[in-house]
């Protein structure tokens, strides 16, 4: 079974130049492919391949797939996409920027002239034999190739009838650690040359490409960017904005004071929403916060989220607090510092009753 | 924040002295915060390198839904702190509720701070275009990976001079990092059966690596400390809450 790819071609970025400008733009056109698959390979100067059956999957199909890695490249470099079993067929697909089904690569070929198989010679004797196409070509027995047309025939011989998925010596061996080379003599200010001083502006610019090819992948929200403000709750003092949005600003200053604020430091995690709880003490009993703001049992044990039983070894609060929470009504909640069996501790809430984890100190 | 002024500074002093001399060895170096420095060989985060961070196992545990715990958290934000402020941008794949006050106090700049909590299944093609644009990226892998992808990856961080930091929590991370760094020891401090509250937490981290950092390096820290920064608790510090 040979490896569905997708295949990219730059008409123009076929050969090298000397000032290595043709390979600098085809490192771009990578870099854009490479958003949707980092498993992207570059085969010689001006041709990139990638396995497209992951990708194609992720991204709603084959032709949604190429369709979109055209879009992305299109604005680098005259580019061509295709699509097809094995790196012969795929280059020749890109070429005429199609998307071979699967398995039906063999009959593609069988349409193409002689002369794709790159050999001028064989390309002129088979001609003179009639022969003018890779079908006409594939049908000859092999045994009959081998002895008019050397060992190098043969091995054409199978790519023509689809038993080998690229011609020899098309790819260009070490060509990854050629583009490498390429890039880091390129680019000398970002940060391995350039030192810290230098280059930020460029880091910055180089993060703002990289962040708006990811939110191409994932959607604008997949990419975030967490604000601080205030408020008395961890929660509250988190806000996480999408990545470029133009910030609105928030309603609660940083400044004012925010009496109840529970001291540092501060939890690492902060469950959006809290998680249930529940809280008992050693025999099992529900622990609540009575009207008077104490516990009515010593807490014994947590279970997060219907999760198993963990042990409480330390304890601090309630503090009670009444304020807005998650809903805009006013609440009487109080909360509650926990080390468990393990040394994990969480910050809880109760209101009413009912126990929420409402952040982790990780 | 005023109580980090002299860490950042301190940070951006050494930062300066590493931008002034010129060996290509040491310009591959990101800064860390002092009292990290002593985990890591040459003392910063090198470029094209991995560094797995894991608790000792006593971590929290799953509660239903992937929230990210993990007892390494802290120390893993506390690795970008430095480095953040000196301008290297950091990118957090599948990270999730991430809480701002905690890493304002570590140092972060949270305007070069990129979350991505939720990448679903194109989390890997997420990282791998982030490690070629972003100085820093922190994994949480939402599934376990395999080998061949973690691979790529790892090959993607050292071309790129990326610094790839996977936080594995309860996935599994089937490649032998850089440097692994593990938290054990945690006690927290301040918290009684009903009064106190938790003031600090003293931990043992233990940095093993290869080649030149194979001997493994231990420090005793205060991580959070009160101020939710890093702090030295050296080897014979108080172990209890001081009034």
């Amino acid at each position: 079974m040979m490896e569905r790819l997708l295949v990219v071609r730059c008409p123009e970025l076929l050969e090298e130049d000397e000032g290595g400008a043709l390979l600098r733009t085809f490192i771009r056109v990578l870099a854009a492919v490479e958003v949707y698959c980092p498993w992207v390979q570059p085969v010689r100067p001006g041709i990139c391949s990638l396995p497209a059956r992951g990708p194609a999957r992720y991204f709603g199909g084959e032709q949604a797939l190429v369709d979109l890695v055209t879009e992305a490249t299109a604005a680098i470099a005259e580019t061509q996409v295709g699509m097809a079993d094995g790196l012969f067929g795929a280059v020749l697909a890109a070429r005429a920027a199609l998307v071979v089904p699967a398995g039906t690569t063999p009959a593609f070929l069988a349409l193409l002239p002689v002369t794709t198989l790159g050999d001028p010679d064989l390309a002129e004797l088979l001609a003179r034999l009639g022969l003018r196409t890779l079908g006409d070509f594939a049908a000859l027995p092999e045994r009959h190739v081998l002895g008019r047309f050397g060992a190098d025939g043969a091995l054409r011989h199978r790519v023509a009838r689809g038993e080998t998925g690229e011609l020899a010596g098309f790819r260009q061996s070490g060509m990854d650690r050629h583009i490498q080379r390429h890039q880091h003599g390129d680019r000398p200010a970002t940060g391995t040359q350039g030192g810290f001083w230098g280059g930020t502006s460029d880091r910055d610019a180089r993060a703002a490409r990289t962040l708006a090819d990811v939110q191409r992948l994932l959607g604008a929200d997949g990419v975030l960017r967490i604000r601080l403000q205030g408020g008395r709750s961890p929660a509250e003092r988190s806000r996480l904005v999408t990545w470029g949005a133009r910030e609105t600003p928030g309603d609660r200053t940083l400044d004012a004071p925010w009496p109840g604020q529970i001291p540092p430091p501060a939890p690492a995690i902060v469950h959006t929403p809290p998680l249930g709880a529940e809280v008992v003490d050693d025999a099992g009993e529900p622990v609540v916060v009575s009207g008077r703001g104490l516990l009515t049992a010593t807490p014994g044990r947590l279970s997060v989220a219907g999760g198993p039983w963990t042990a409480v070894t330390a304890w601090a609060g309630p503090w009670p607090a009444e304020e807005r929470w998650w809903s805009r009504a006013r609440r009487r909640t109080a909360r509650m510092q926990v080390v468990l069996a393990g040394q994990d501790a969480r910050l809880l809430l109760t209101e009413q009753g009912r126990w929420w984890v409402e952040a982790t100190y990780g | 924040m005023k109580d980090r002024a002299p860490a950042v500074r301190e940070s951006l002093v050494l930062l300066a002295e590493r931008a002034r001399p010129t060996s290509s060895s040491e310009s591959q170096l990101l800064p860390v915060i002092p009292p990290l420095q002593g985990l890591f060989p040459g003392g910063g985060l090198r470029r094209g390198t991995s560094i797995v961070v894991a608790g000792d196992g006593a971590g929290p545990r799953a509660t239903g839904r992937a929230d990210g715990t993990t007892s390494g958290l802290t120390l893993c934000l506390s690795l970008l702190g430095a480095a953040s402020s000196a301008g290297s941008w950091c990118a957090a794949v599948g990270l999730t509720d991430l809480g701002a006050v905690a890493a304002d106090d570590l140092g972060i700049d949270l305007d070069r701070l990129v979350l991505l909590p939720s990448p679903g299944p194109k989390w890997a093609e997420a990282a791998a275009a982030l490690l070629g644009g972003v100085d820093v990226v922190v994994l949480c892998p939402p599934f376990s990976v395999r080998p061949a992808m973690a691979r790529r990856l790892l090959a993607l961080t050292r071309d790129r001079g990326a610094i790839l930091i996977v936080l594995p929590g309860r996935a599994n991370w089937p490649e032998c990092p850089d440097l692994r760094l593990v938290v054990g020891n945690t006690r927290w401090d301040g918290i009684g059966t009903g009064d106190g509250h938790l003031r600090r937490r003293r931990v043992t981290v233990t940095a093993t690596g290869r080649r030149s950092a194979a001997r493994p390096r231990r420090r005793e820290l205060w991580l959070p400390s009160m101020a939710g920064t890093v702090e030295d608790a050296g080897p014979d510090g108080p172990t209890d809450a001081p009034s």
